[in-house]
């Protein structure tokens, strides 16, 4: 590995080195491109300080490979402690009192009988609410406690001894309300007399997620923006069109309901507050309690040994952690506070709705000439619901404008989820691709050729043109007679990579030769416990599960928060960089014992080697014995991507075969072919898992999930699991995952994340595509309920009647 | 949930002895439960007759079958005999929910579950089925809601298993301390919202349905059941059917059609009954039947025919395909629809 | 676009939200001046036999048999804490708890057996799957008390001697988890399956867990897990290299 290593002096100018190579830099070549079919060597000036360069996963024992996930073990014996399993001497349980009206100023809190109850240990009032958006000018709405802006809203909390006993004593808190007019329906909050849900400009901040609202956009009414982009001139792209498609595009609200609800457990101890979080973020936590509580972030510890899930939604401490600190403040007990299902549904975020005007213009040879969208959607009475990712960043165009609105409701607060604007923006941009194909009489993976200039995707849609459910594609649409009609349509999604330089790593080596790894990095649920095992694995030759992992504690170096796919991007270089640091240290520490110089021993396969033959091989454990101390330990943190002018966005293509029975409106999912790239695929199996559940989850989303608000009273009537329908086992279809290995040269690991890119993007498009292709009629609406599609069915028959 | 205490009972009598107008009767109580973790439901006292050996099993007779009121789900379902002669009922039981709540749940508790309409479910709303004034459906999101004969309250029979015993004509058993045994027949056993908006079923405070007796099927008959949901894992019935059909050769003599998912009771429709008397079953009659049902029928309120609420019209569109499809299956004519739910 | 109104009856805002029949005394009769936690101490994770309450009502069916002829087979019990005996994974153990406290409570709260988890708490998503005499139910909608004389398994009993059993190795196999939340659930509804139908297909497994809900999507995974354990080949679900 390290003969891949081209160290050049930097003193000397050599004619194929443009430039100097600055001081601590050296000429590394790294595979580059995609194995059978772009694969190359690049050339890449990187701190010398690095790593040697990673051969492709071919040529890796472990890397690349699919070891048995880490901690599987402990999640299939139920022995994995979950923030909601934690319990702690003493603890008491917390329990929300929350708003049951839309919108309204809180008069008076009466706590008093609550305290009564037998048990109560606290009491707390919220008189600083997070997670919602927050007029610019505070002064416009004076309140002693936060304006309601949506049913289920928190207002207080109480901490007892037993969960029964707090719930009793929630529901005895008195909330007096002074009413006022709202609105949750957002053409109406559209309206120039529509309620104003704020009474002046507002926005809300983004997370470590993503998600939130344009800052220095207008303000009228609920509407927040536009927000505008412009390339070109759409105008004079659209004269110079030959073909013109426009049509109009909505979406629902989906719900994140991640299995583990938000919540935590604190416990402040004079000195030390620690907390348990369900969070994808135990740096986002750490901050947030540290900034609101104003203590030092040295005396806030967070912990977060396993979480249930959070697909963008947990970040910070929210209300639940900020008031489960305080009233452990005030109790001098730990408290937990988990959110219920219903308040899970309301208060804790979603994927905001859509209204999406596309029009893209095209010559005959498919070129586009202009693309507009004006997007109006609804993130509640948050921010973030823009959704011109796709239609900006996927496709050559000589022209654009995006014009991004948002709309405040009086609903819960919209954030991150999964592909923030994505899954929205591509379900109608791949509609229309797929429409603008039609017109100019092109077959849609051909079209895209034309206009994709990603070299992952170009193979991606190659991996389809020669799947077996490609070739059953009939071009035309709506050839089957009886009453099931069989589609298949294609979809592609479009990623970024994100890096969080906050990723840090310790490696550590002890004299018996076993190896750990910590860092305050949360796995929440993509396996980067065993990535990290992997990667020590290929340094030391330990098998991965006799690597300890610790991780999830902000005791240990600095983590990413996981959110925009940054994890195993940003992470794992720092993890191998260390493991690499504290090789060296391990065999400066043996060369003496071994009667070698450290330059001419190297740590390779498990062995401790002589570069010079002077010495027999011995095994890593055997030369650990011979430390001169008991351990040896290196951290180290994320350095920059080596070439981010190489860059190139990322992302998959996603094809589905489909059957709609056109009698009940029912639409089954038979195949999906899904074709990604993530960089590097650190472990394929655990990459194809994240696949999977991005297939599934964008399904769901494009089939049975929304959420529901009464009209009249603002109050969501599905706020529970029975009703808020989430695809089962009986929904899923057969997945195949195609992984494209796509080396770009950016990190010692050259790794990216695959949580976001993978599936829930381009499946609902694929999904709606294959639609079309069955029955010759165009979702332009989510979810495709029976309801939605037996209606779309009946307006066109009635259509071609007319006609 | 509130605090209560639990009246344990093991025997029949003894649970009579404690039933009174202020008692709330739980067998598995998955739908009692269910409204206590929503906060529509707190009750200070419960008599729990889950533990009533005496109420569990299925018994056959010459005359046909008894089944004690606590028998699962999955207990009927699985049944050899129910399976093959009241193949209506094992269908329906078998697509309740979920496997694990058809492993709890109960018949008598199938029979007896209160609304599953949303606004009925959910505590903040305080509708005429909780005896004030408004329904919040008709104004509201009633996409789920009924589209026939519901008068002041849209909300849908939930109950699979009455579709099922309707379909056989079958009754309840119900027994009380003071006044010994009576029999429902199921047709009589649910109340209508415009009779009685709070009283749901025919159930006396003092009684207890501890039996269902279905008679003995004639000669050819065939049964059938499906349900249609958005999803097909546990879901509602967006549209379902059952259908008894009495064949001699290829001819129908009587034939029973009944829908649950259609109105607040569940509901024979006779005009799908007339299409088919008489007639051999085929795609054409079973198609004609089920459009049929979406007239009249025996009427609890003035309202003729399907009239849909605002969101809901593609229910009228749903039914007669539901019920010429069981229809088909009931003769063996088409299999098990891959489309239907549970 | 209307006047913010709560739904019909709630027009008082500041009303008692409580139904009147909500206001039960949350105090104890049976132990007063005793906080639930306290008898936690004493009861919670405690063995068999020990730790009985002086006062504490206890939970008996015997009891009950014997005094048949004088009360009609009826006795009542709580709202305050009852002394119950769970037999849960092989091991009878008393716990304390209140009528109102579901299994699912009982064996998180009380037991520490935190392996099963409560997600929906309504019998929607099937996390909390235990065992009932090998029968899966939803422990969120089903009283500890009316387990009582039953045999509980949970997640954590499901190894044997040490030894995964054969359906959580092949999860692990499979990588058929990944936050693992609704892992046990799906554990526990597989091996179920598989005591009653050794030989399923996939239509089976898919009916089988029909009701657990997976938010990450691992049920493909599950599928083929589930049948290598049976020897069930389904090329259908085998994840191609």
């Amino acid at each position: 590995m390290a003969t891949t290593k081209v160290p050049i002096s930097t003193d000397v100018v050599s004619d194929v080195v443009a430039e100097a190579i600055p001081a601590g830099m050296e000429m590394v070549m790294m595979p580059v491109g995609i194995p059978g079919y772009t694969l190359r060597q690049e050339q890449r000036t990187i701190p010398a300080t690095e790593p040697p360069v990673l051969p492709i996963n071919a040529d890796l024992k472990f890397i690349g490979r699919s070891p048995e996930r880490w901690d599987g073990h402990a999640k299939v014996s139920g022995q994995a402690r979950y923030t909601a399993d934690v319990q702690l001497p003493g603890m008491l349980y917390a329990k929300f009192a929350n708003s049951n009206v839309p919108h309204a100023k809180v008069v008076a809190v009466d706590t008093s009988a609550a305290e009564k109850v037998p048990g109560v240990k606290g009491v707390f009032v919220i008189e600083n609410l997070l997670g919602s958006a927050k007029l610019l000018n505070p002064a416009l709405d004076v309140s002693k406690y936060p304006i309601i802006r949506y049913a289920g809203q928190p207002i207080a909390a109480v901490a007892a001894t037993s969960p029964q006993i707090a719930e009793d004593a929630a529901r005895r808190i008195k909330i007096q309300y002074e009413a006022r007019p709202f609105v949750v329906a957002m053409e109406q909050a559209r309206q120039a007399d529509a309620p104003m849900v704020f009474p002046g400009p507002a926005n809300e901040e983004g997370t470590a997620g993503g998600g939130g609202g344009a800052a220095d956009v207008p303000q009228t009414g609920n509407i927040h923006g536009p927000s505008v982009n412009t390339h070109g001139d759409v105008e004079q792209g659209f004269k110079e069109a030959d073909v013109v498609v426009e049509s109009h595009y909505t979406t629902q609200v989906q719900v994140h309901n991640a299995l583990e609800s938000h919540g935590v457990v604190a416990d402040w101890k004079p000195g030390l507050l620690t907390v348990w979080a369900s969070t994808q973020g135990t740096a986002s936590v750490r901050e947030g309690l540290a900034g609101f509580f104003r203590l030092p972030k040295s005396q806030v510890r967070v912990i977060t040994e396993f979480m249930g899930g959070g697909f963008g939604a947990k970040f910070g401490p929210g209300n639940p952690g900020v008031v489960a600190a305080a009233l452990s403040k005030q109790t001098g007990l730990p408290v937990r506070l988990m959110l219920d299902r219903k308040e899970e549904q309301l208060s804790v975020g979603n994927r905001p709705s859509s209204d999406q005007t596309l029009k893209i213009g095209a010559r005959k040879d498919g070129t586009l000439t202009a693309v507009q969208l004006v997007s109006y959607g609804t993130a509640g009475c948050g921010t973030g619901a823009g959704c011109a990712g796709p239609a900006t960043n996927m496709y050559q165009y000589d022209s654009l404008r995006t014009e991004e609105n948002d709309v405040f409701t009086n609903a819960g607060p919209g954030t991150a989820f999964r592909a923030p604007g994505h899954p929205q923006g591509a379900f109608a941009l791949e509609q229309t691709i797929d429409e603008l194909a039609e017109r100019l009489k092109m077959d849609p993976l051909d079209l895209r050729d034309k206009i994709d200039r990603n070299s992952a995707r170009r193979v991606e849609r190659q991996v389809i043109r020669e799947s077996a459910i490609w070739k059953t594609r009939n071009a035309k649409p709506n050839v089957d007679s009886g009453h099931i009609k069989r589609g298949v349509g294609v979809a592609q999604g479009v990623w970024y990579r994100n890096i969080s330089m906050d990723s840090a790593a310790e490696v550590r080596v002890h004299q018996d030769g076993s190896v750990e790894v910590l860092s305050a990095v949360q796995d929440i649920g993509g396996g980067i416990k065993t990535v990290m095992a992997q990667i020590l694995s290929e340094q030391f030759g330990v098998p991965p599960q006799q690597v300890s992992v610790k991780i999830g504690d902000t005791n240990y170096p600095v983590g990413p928060n996981s959110g925009g796919s940054v994890t195993t991007a940003s992470l794992t270089p720092a993890v191998r960089d260390a493991a690499w640091q504290a090789a060296q240290k391990f065999l400066a520490g043996v060369a003496p014992a071994l009667g070698a110089t450290p330059e001419d021993l190297v740590l390779v396969d498990g062995e401790v080697r002589s570069r010079s033959g002077k010495m027999a091989p011995i095994t890593f454990r055997r030369a650990a014995a011979k430390m001169n101390t008991s351990e040896v330990s290196a951290q180290a943190r994320r350095i920059p991507d080596y070439d981010r002018k190489a860059y190139e966005t990322y992302g998959g293509v996603d094809v589905a075969e489909i059957e709609v029975d056109v009698e009940v409106g029912l639409i089954r999912v038979k195949r999906i072919l899904a074709a990604h790239d993530c960089g590097r695929p650190m472990n394929p199996q655990q990459t194809k898992s994240q696949i999977n559940g991005g297939v599934i989850q964008g399904m769901s989303y494009a089939l049975y999930e929304d959420r529901l608000l009464d009209p009249n009273y603002g109050l969501m009537v599905n706020p529970n699991l029975d009703r808020y329908q989430i695809a089962g086992s009986r929904e899923i279809p057969q997945i195949e995952v195609h992984l494209v290995q796509s080396y770009i040269g950016q990190s010692s690991t050259d790794a990216s994340g695959i949580g976001e890119p993978g599936g829930i993007i381009a499946t609902p498009a694929a999904i709606a595509n294959a639609f079309y292709n069955a029955t010759g009629v165009r979702m332009r609406s989510l979810p495709m309920t029976p309801a939605a599609v037996l209606t779309a069915l009946a307006h066109s028959q009635q259509k071609k009647e007319t006609a | 949930m509130n605090q209560f205490s639990l009246v344990d009972c093991t025997t029949v009598d003894g649970a009579l002895s404690q039933l009174n107008d202020s008692s709330v009767v739980k067998a598995a109580g998955v739908d009692l439960l269910d409204r206590m973790k929503n906060g529509t439901a707190t009750p200070s006292r419960l008599v729990n007759i889950r533990n009533i050996a005496e109420l569990r099993g299925i018994h056959p007779s010459p005359q046909g079958v008894t089944i004690g009121a606590l028998t699962t789900l999955t207990e009927i379902s699985e049944h050899p005999l129910i399976r093959s002669e009241y193949t209506i009922l094992s269908d329906a039981c078998g697509s309740v929910a979920t496997p694990h709540i058809r492993n709890m749940a109960t018949l008598g508790g199938n029979l007896l579950q209160q609304l599953q309409c949303w606004y009925f479910r959910s505590e903040e709303f305080q509708c005429l089925r909780k005896g004030k004034e408004i329904c919040f459906a008709f104004e509201g999101l009633n996409q789920y809601h009924a589209i026939m004969d519901y008068g002041s309250c849209p909300s849908v029979a939930p109950s699979s298993s009455a579709v099922a015993l309707l379909g056989l004509n079958a009754s309840v058993e119900l027994s009380s301390a003071g006044r010994g045994k009576r029999m429902v027949a199921i047709k009589d056993l649910y109340v209508h919202p415009d009779a009685n908006p709070t009283k749901f079923n025919v159930v006396e405070p003092d009684e207890l349905l501890t039996a269902v007796v279905i008679p003995r099927p004639a000669k050819g008959t065939r049964s059938a059941y499906q349900k249609y949901g958005e999803k097909q894992s546990n879901d509602w019935a967006i549209a379902d059917a059952g259908v008894v059909l009495e064949m001699d050769g290829n001819v129908c003599r009587k034939a029973a059609i009944v829908m649950g998912a259609a109105s607040p009771v569940v509901r024979h429709s006779a005009e799908a009954e007339a299409v088919l008397a008489g007639k051999p079953i085929s795609e054409e009659t079973a198609r004609a039947a089920g459009k049929a049902a979406m007239q009249g029928g025996p009427l609890q309120t003035a309202m003729q025919g399907a009239q849909p609420l605002s969101m809901n019209a593609y229910k009228v569109q749903l039914f007669p395909v539901a019920i010429y499809r069981t229809i088909l299956l009931a003769a063996g004519q088409m299999g098990r629809d891959p489309s239907a739910a549970g | 676009m209307s006047e913010a109104k709560l739904p019909a009856d709630q027009k008082d805002p500041a009303a008692d939200p409580l139904h009147s029949d909500r206001d039960h005394p949350v105090e104890n009769k049976a132990a007063k001046g005793m906080t639930r936690r306290g008898f936690l101490k004493g009861a919670g994770v405690t063995a068999a036999g020990t730790a009985l309450l002086e006062g504490a009502q206890v939970f008996s069916r015997e009891a009950l048999a014997a005094t048949r002829g004088e009360v009609s087979g009826v006795k009542e019990y709580g709202p305050g804490p009852v002394q119950v005996s769970l037999q849960v994974n092989g091991k009878e153990q008393n716990v304390l708890i209140e009528p109102r406290s579901t299994l699912a409570d009982a064996l998180r709260l009380d037991l520490g057996l935190t392996g099963t988890k409560v997600v929906c708490d309504r019998g929607a998503c099937s996390a909390c799957t235990v065992l009932l005499d090998n029968v899966p139910i939803n422990s969120c909608m089903t009283l500890a008390m009316d387990a009582v004389g039953h045999r509980v398994t949970t997640i954590e009993g499901l190894a044997k001697d040490g030894e995964m059993h054969p359906v959580q190795a092949a999860f692990v196999k499979h990588d058929a988890l990944q936050c693992g939340f609704c892992t046990p659930g799906m554990v526990m509804t597989c091996s179920a399956l598989l005591e009653k139908n050794p030989k399923p297909t996939e239509e089976d497994v898919r009916t089988a867990i029909a009701g657990n809900l997976c938010r990450c999507g691992t049920y493909p995974k599950i599928f083929a897990a589930t049948l290598e354990v049976a020897g069930v080949s389904s090329p259908e679900v085998t994840p191609k290299a």
